[in-house]
């Protein structure tokens, strides 16, 4: 810890260099101490080693899976699952949004069914998946694409709204055509909230993803986690639970990295920048 | 801007299908051309328990792609979400034990069984499934299970009509019996827990709860009939009338993948390695089925009989000579 403050008045030139930030230190402090109560607890009467394993023998686990084939080939169903399902939300949240919010009467229209559909749960259409394409690639893409649609959908609304009236008005004054108003105007208004939507929507992808198959039984990870709990192997379980806990840190610290690339001229990410 | 987020999106989707194509291989290289260069692909869904080795078995062994059957195994959650899939054509063949096919058939789902899949193996006390209890509970016959809870996997299904009538044939009352449903790999931690007395298992739940203390005290399965008949693989009325040819081929690698797996069981305990992730103690001390070729027609009566007695078919009565023949 000394060492951490000790180093922190060169913290600004010393940033990109390899030291880590005091953040980074006491978040791994913050872990560490989760894996320490892990190892613990389970060796105490509290808990039953048979049903929470120490931290080690979870961590032997998840290195085991690491040697299996069948984990990659799962890991790689769910990411496939995850990637083209966020894409499809992802474009048609977008190009709906836009339709939507630059068309005042669409938009009205529009309003109410939206508001009624988004709240429907996505878990909440499983059977509906399961009677259309059973255990299929298609079953998870419908909840994926369901449940991640609303998130971009109604921040690209949300974005659009915002869009100053002056300068839409400067646009029609200079006589921009639809399109150019979209591109100039509304659009960079609405891109933060994009991101946002997009970041939302990736999690959420990843959490429809994981359900489907573990519920479904579709391929993936979720699958894999419901073989290992049905086989009794409860080490393997928490190995798989900790595998798509890493998947969604790394979903999130890839959507934010996007997100800070293409807003770097947003006063968000600058501020965000020099407050750190 | 724009385009770098197409990019991005783009290389996002490009990773993860080549991801995803990467895994498609590896499930269908064990499938190799048929002597007359036909080959069918088929879709079986299973539940990935140890009554299902013969079939994975008889897949490496080649029995299936001999007959120009390439095999896929789905593996479903429970028998609930195979039947649909059976019916709907999603798979063509599924795996379901034989109450369910029954309740089906009096419901009017078109289902006709086509060979058989797993039998008790008639050992009471070593059977497939059991009821165990606590180390230390006062619980000591079947008899005893009278006014206590007891947990199965479904209700109105197997496990609740054969309990009864363990517990019938031990002379105690079956209808003190309370019955609650739990799933089999969380059966060990609630009668550990004590949040019930006893709880009806399967593999490999029953090999970890002995692990931990628990004792058999009926063997539901083999005290109803020595031969039961537990579960069928079967397909949809449609592709039985529509595909009789498929329909034996199937029967034919089936029925030879089951003799394999009776006469080696090493190797059919080994192949569960492969769908599932029992390993170690549990794998070489867990029960196996018997692997009978051919149903038992009196001992699918008998089960008939008591999903009758406990009135799970709804007045009906189920049809085993259509279902099972």
């Amino acid at each position: 810890m000394t060492t951490t403050y000790a180093s922190r008045p060169a913290a600004p030139a010393a940033r990109r260099g390899p030291a880590p930030s005091p953040v980074v230190l006491r978040g791994l402090a913050g872990l560490a101490g989760l894996v320490a109560v892990l190892e613990v607890l389970p060796r105490t009467p509290l808990v039953s080693a048979d049903y929470l394993p120490p931290a080690s023998t979870i961590g032997r686990a998840f290195w085991n899976l690491l040697g299996e084939g069948t984990f990659w080939s799962a890991l790689g169903d769910t990411l496939t699952g995850w990637g083209i399902g966020l894409a499809i939300a992802v474009l048609a949240g977008v190009a709906a949004g836009v339709v939507i919010g630059s068309v005042p009467v669409l938009r009205a229209a529009t309003a109410s069914t939206i508001e009624f559909l988004r709240p429907i749960p996505s878990v909440a259409l499983i059977p509906v998946a399961v009677l259309l394409y059973g255990t299929d690639l298609r079953s998870k893409l419908l909840l994926v694409v369901y449940a991640s649609f609303w998130q971009v959908l109604v921040q690209v609304l949300a974005g659009l709204q915002d869009a100053d009236p002056v300068a839409q008005d400067t646009a029609r004054s200079y006589r921009l055509g639809t399109w150019g108003r979209i591109r100039y105007v509304l659009w960079p208004t609405a891109l933060p909230y994009v991101m946002t939507g997009v970041r939302l929507a990736a999690t959420v992808a990843l959490v429809l993803a994981v359900t489907a198959e573990l519920v479904i039984g579709a391929p993936g990870l979720g699958q894999q986690l419901a073989v290992a709990q049905t086989s009794g192997a409860v080490p393997e379980v928490y190995a798989l639970v900790l595998t798509t806990g890493l998947i969604g840190v790394a979903v999130n610290l890839a959507a934010r990295a996007v997100e800070h690339r293409v807003l770097h001229w947003h006063q968000s990410q600058r501020g965000e920048s020099q407050s750190r | 801007m724009q385009r770098r987020i197409l990019g991005l999106a783009l290389a996002v989707v490009t990773v993860a299908a080549v991801a995803g194509c990467g895994s498609s291989d590896s499930g269908s290289s064990a499938a190799s051309p048929a002597g007359d260069g036909k080959t069918t692909q088929v879709t079986v869904g299973v539940i990935p328990i140890v009554d299902v080795a013969p079939l994975y078995l008889g897949q490496k062994q080649g029995f299936f792609s001999s007959r120009g059957i390439e095999l896929k195994m789905v593996t479903a959650q429970g028998g609930a979400a195979i039947i649909p899939g059976v019916v709907s054509g999603q798979f063509q063949f599924g795996f379901s034990n034989t109450t369910s096919l029954m309740l089906a058939q009096t419901k009017g789902v078109p289902v006709k069984s086509v060979v058989n899949g797993a039998a008790s193996n008639g050992k009471v006390g070593a059977d497939v499934t059991a009821v165990m209890v606590k180390k230390d509970s006062s619980i000591k016959s079947a008899k005893d299970l009278a006014g206590h809870t007891v947990a199965v996997n479904t209700l109105q299904n197997i496990g609740d009509t054969t309990v009864r009538e363990s517990v019938r044939k031990a002379g105690g009352d079956p209808a003190d019996v309370k019955f609650v449903e739990i799933p089999f790999d969380q059966m060990p931690a609630a009668l550990d827990g004590g949040r019930v007395d006893a709880a009806w298992m399967g593999e490999p739940a029953q090999t970890i709860a002995k692990a931990q203390g628990a004792r058999a005290v009926a063997s539901p399965f083999a005290e109803t009939h020595p031969k039961l008949t537990v579960a069928t693989y079967f397909t949809s009325t449609k592709i039985a009338q529509e595909n009789p040819d498929l329909v034996k081929k199937f029967n034919e690698a089936m029925t030879e993948s089951l003799k394999y797996a009776s006469e080696h069981p090493d190797e059919a305990r080994q192949i569960l390695t492969t769908y599932t992730k029992i390993s170690g103690d549990v794998l070489t001390k867990l029960t196996l089925p018997n692997w009978p070729a051919q149903v038992d027609t009196a001992s699918l009566e008998k089960l008939a009989g008591l999903g009758e007695q406990d009135g799970i078919f709804g007045g009906k009565k189920p049809d085993i000579g259509a279902l099972f023949s």
